[in-house]
């Protein structure tokens, strides 16, 4: 099923353009707060509503139960009574996570269908009443802005995952919107568009999709070059979605925070998740390692790790698959973890050696993509099986594709410096720059990207 | 009105109205239209659940289901098919030495033994197995292989017919021509290892080197492929107690290889899977050299020749439209001449798809005219023909099959998953045990009809 307001088609850009208008001209015209979230309110429950209109009535109620176990905690200060609202707030969310996606297992007779993955919505839900509880934030007493942000539509399909007292806290300031900060916006969007159409999708729909899919009649070659495409494919897709949702944020006034630093470029798997999907590794490390028992005996802290991102690796799907993909980066990490106990902290290492860590850890992180992708163990194992055949073969591999693939490479050795100053020149030079701009990107999605829209990998999630 | 972003936006007003002028000029582009807004507080009760709890349905069969009497899939009307029904029907019988073989010539998917390999694991399990039948001496691409057979070569210069590298046409039976020098080996195995005969499809020339054939590690024979002139031969080795490993060393260069066959004896079906990557039907129309490969075909004797392509030719409007008929009809005169009563059958492409404008996977089109043009020829040409496109659910099927679960076609929406293609393979081996029944139907009431005239 497509959905008419999927983040990055036509609908949901027209919509986006409705909620700007709508939400300055509210707060320009009558300077109140309140109108001003009560337009991001409506617009983030008519996003919910092209889902299903039930998430219409479970949202609001999930989200207002949240919002008084936060005056609960703000007020009361007993460890008992504190608890106890916590562990409401974490059976709740933890309840519509898992009931959303495992419920059908108790109802006979019924499918129990959630198009709408919630599982970034409990996630933001869970750091306002965990925060709370550790007081480690302020409550907000405005219901409207605390449902405002709880369900704020830009990270509502795949993050990035936003503090929700740090999101209060921006919904409570003054609005505004410089004119550089528009042209962030737009840079941002611009390029989301371009990472997702031009090169994720392109990527999937030539090479990745029909090579894991059947990798017997690949040659060796072919589905490690596969496997390659998927690590760029999963990148720019998800680094796509998140620049989109920053873009739009920021359009609003909201910014949101940032999802991925050059992953590929990581010395080793534990610099790989401080800059992979940085607000759920944040999130699993805060919220749900820091959580585990043990923290300072010599054992459970290398266990710790490896159940977090095995159960992270679950979250994404109770399958063998996502369960190995987990195992082996809590594996790795608590390795990783173990090895610097050993030596201590690293030294600065020279190009070669550094080249070499870079190296083996993308490979190593390519190795898990396999699992992460893969249909099946068996699959997964067919896919591997073809790589260890060393049998040679570029029939399937065609000069567009891979230079596709090296330019997509490429944007790896782009600098944070550099990327910073073409954002920055690009958000200081004149609007119809802006304009010109954005007006090519649409006409390249439309001549030069792949037939039709694939939703976001995450989205799934 | 202070606080309002004046410069961005006017700089979204302008876009918007660029991307609608440009749409004006050209419709092709995209951009703001009043169906976005309409979109916005559409809430069709069948797009949009109210609830999360529907109640379940158990899903749609992958393949819609058919009339099991006079179905459309499979037209052997005519008569067409019933030399091989007669063969596959003794064979049944369990005759002595009643061996039918079939060769099918097809594109991607047959290189992989895809459908084909589970054709013929059904038939063999219900007619009697007679062998694996012809395998390459060597993997031309990468995902050449056969189910049951392990494969692997070194030292040959491989020229596929769909490669060019081969100008005089000389490709054996299955489309391969492997040229070695003295070192060039390939060794095969077979995981059924009562393998009983191996026969070496290669070509005589005046320069023919020497090659030797072992099964199980133990020589077989010494083959002197010199001869006056270039002719294609055939050399058959019998081990009596069976063998599963066949090797064949180069002694002497350079030796001309097609491929090799093996057998058992019968009574039992052997299915020749023969694939060409990329191939289209001018492979046989043009490529193969008439008179060797007829040659070759009544060498192998088959009761059944399988045409079975039409995926590759779907991206050329052009060439269906002003060739793609009489190409079909030259590889149908070709393989009749080389064997007058052997049964043909064409065997329609699958479906095969593309991702729309709207994200939709849609039937290519050219793939419906395909089938249309292939089912009018093979009727008028007295040839059998199986609706593989039909079997699968007509237009439509790929995206069926793409979002169903499991996944039953690759995301190239071309090539069918294993699942994918054990389901088509059951489908036509259910409509050839149709076909044979129809055609045992027929006997009877022919040997009645005669019986009661006085």
């Amino acid at each position: 099923m497509v959905f008419l307001v999927q983040v990055g088609s036509g609908v949901y850009f027209f919509f986006v353009a409705a909620v700007f208008l709508f939400y300055w001209v509210s707060w320009a015209a009558t300077g109140s707060r309140v109108l001003r979230l009560a337009v991001v309110l409506l617009a983030n429950y008519l996003f919910c509503a092209h889902f299903g209109l039930f998430y219409v009535l479970l949202i609001p109620a999930c989200s207002t139960a949240d919002f008084l176990v936060g005056l609960g905690l703000a007020r009361y200060r007993q460890a008992f009574l504190r608890r106890l609202l916590v562990t409401l707030s974490i059976a709740l969310n933890l309840g519509i996570l898992l009931g959303s996606r495992h419920m059908d297992m108790l109802l006979k007779g019924w499918d129990w269908i959630f198009p709408l993955g919630l599982s970034f919505y409990v996630f933001q839900s869970l750091t306002y009443t965990i925060d709370l509880y550790r007081r480690d934030g302020q409550p907000t007493t405005s219901l409207v802005g605390y449902l405002s942000a709880a369900s704020f539509f830009p990270t509502l399909q795949a993050g990035p995952i936003t503090r929700l007292t740090d999101l209060v806290q921006q919904f409570a300031a003054p609005a505004k919107l410089s004119r550089e900060d528009g042209g962030r916006a737009f840079f941002l969007i611009g390029l989301g568009l371009l990472k997702k159409a031009l090169i994720a999708d392109y990527l999937g729909q030539n090479l990745v999709n029909r090579v894991f899919d059947t990798p017997n009649l690949y040659s060796g070659v072919e589905v490690l070059a596969a496997v390659y495409a998927y690590s760029l494919q999963i990148y720019f897709d998800f680094s796509g979605y998140t620049d989109i949702a920053r873009g739009v944020g920021l359009l609003l006034g909201v910014r949101l925070p940032m999802n991925f630093d050059h992953p590929y470029q990581s010395l080793s798997v534990t610099e790989f998740w401080r800059r992979w999907h940085i607000t759920f590794s944040q999130w699993l490390r805060d919220y749900l390692y820091f959580s585990l028992p043990g923290k300072r005996t010599k054992i459970m802290p290398y266990i710790n790790l490896v159940i977090t991102m095995l159960l992270g690796g679950l979250w994404h799907g109770i399958t063998w698959t996502f369960a190995a993909w987990g195992l082996l980066h809590g594996l790795a990490l608590a390795a990783a973890h173990g090895f610097r106990s050993w030596r201590g902290r690293p030294k600065p290492v020279g190009a070669w050696k550094r080249a070499g860590l870079i190296f083996l850890t993308y490979h190593f992180v390519c190795l898990t993509w396999v699992f992460f992708r893969a249909s099946s163990l068996a699959n997964a194992q067919a896919l591997l099986n073809r790589i260890g055949s060393l049998s040679a073969g570029f029939d399937n591999l065609s000069a567009p594709l891979f230079g596709i693939m090296l330019l997509a490479a490429a944007t790896f050795f782009v600098s944070k410096a550099w990327y910073s100053r073409i954002l920055d020149g690009f958000a200081r030079s004149p609007s119809y720059v802006h304009v010109a701009a954005l007006f090519l990107v649409a006409l390249a999605l439309q001549f030069l990207g792949g037939h039709g829209s694939v939703p976001f990998v995450y989205s799934r999630f | 009105m202070r606080r309002f972003p004046f410069s961005t936006a006017l700089a979204i007003a302008t876009l918007g109205l660029l991307l609608a002028g440009a749409r004006a000029l050209r419709p092709a582009v995209k951009g703001p239209e009043l169906a976005h807004a309409a979109a916005l507080v559409d809430f069709d009760p069948t797009r949009v659940p109210f609830s999360p709890m529907v109640r379940h349905t158990e899903p749609e069969s992958p393949v819609p289901l058919r009339p099991l009497l006079g179905s459309p899939l499979l037209d052997d009307s005519g008569g067409s098919l019933d030399h091989f029904y007669a063969s596959l029907w003794r064979t049944e019988k369990g005759a002595s030495g009643a061996v039918t073989r079939v060769v099918h010539y097809g594109d991607s998917p047959t290189t992989a033994d895809l459908i084909t390999g589970d054709v013929r694991a059904i038939l063999q399990q219900r007619y009697g197995g007679a062998g694996h039948g012809f395998v390459l001496i060597g993997k031309p691409w990468a995902w050449y292989g056969h189910i049951g057979v392990e494969l692997s070569s070194d030292g040959w210069e491989i020229a596929p017919a769909t490669q060019f590298k081969a100008r005089d046409g000389l490709f054996g039976l299955g489309g391969v021509s492997f040229t070695g020098a003295a070192g060039a080996e390939s060794h095969i195995v077979f995981k059924d290892r009562r393998q009983t005969s191996f026969t070496v499809w290669f070509l005589i020339e005046p320069e023919g080197g020497v090659f030797t054939v072992s099964a199980d590690g133990v020589q077989l024979g010494r083959v002197n492929t010199a001869g006056a002139s270039r002719i294609a031969a055939r050399t058959r080795f019998a081990v009596a107690h069976g063998a599963a490993a066949l090797d064949i060393h180069v002694e002497e260069g350079p030796v001309r290889i097609f491929g090799i066959s093996a057998e058992k004896s019968g009574p039992g079906v052997v299915y020749d899977s023969l694939g060409l990557n990329g191939a289209s039907i001018t492979v046989l129309s043009r490529l193969f050299n008439a008179d060797h490969w007829a040659a070759e075909l009544r060498e192998r004797d088959p009761q059944l020749v399988i045409i079975n392509y039409g995926t590759n030719e779907a991206d050329f409007t052009a060439f269906i439209d002003r060739q793609y008929e009489g190409e079909l009809r030259e590889s149908i005169r070709r393989v009749r001449a080389a064997l007058p009563d052997a049964s043909i059958l064409v065997m329609s492409p699958m479906d095969r798809g593309y991702r729309a404008e709207g994200g939709e996977i849609e039937t290519m089109p050219n793939i419906p005219r395909l089938v249309a043009i292939q089912q009018r020829i093979a009727r008028s040409t007295g040839c059998g023909f199986f609706n593989t496109f039909e079997a699968m659910g007509g237009e439509g099927t790929i995206g069926r099959w793409y979002n169903g679960q499991p996944r039953l076609v690759s995301g190239d929406f071309i090539h069918p998953t294993p699942g994918g293609g054990k389901l088509i393979a059951s489908i036509f081996a259910r409509e050839i045990g149709f076909g044979l029944n129809r055609f045992k139907l027929r006997q009877m009431l022919q040997s009645s009809a005669k019986a009661a005239v006085p």
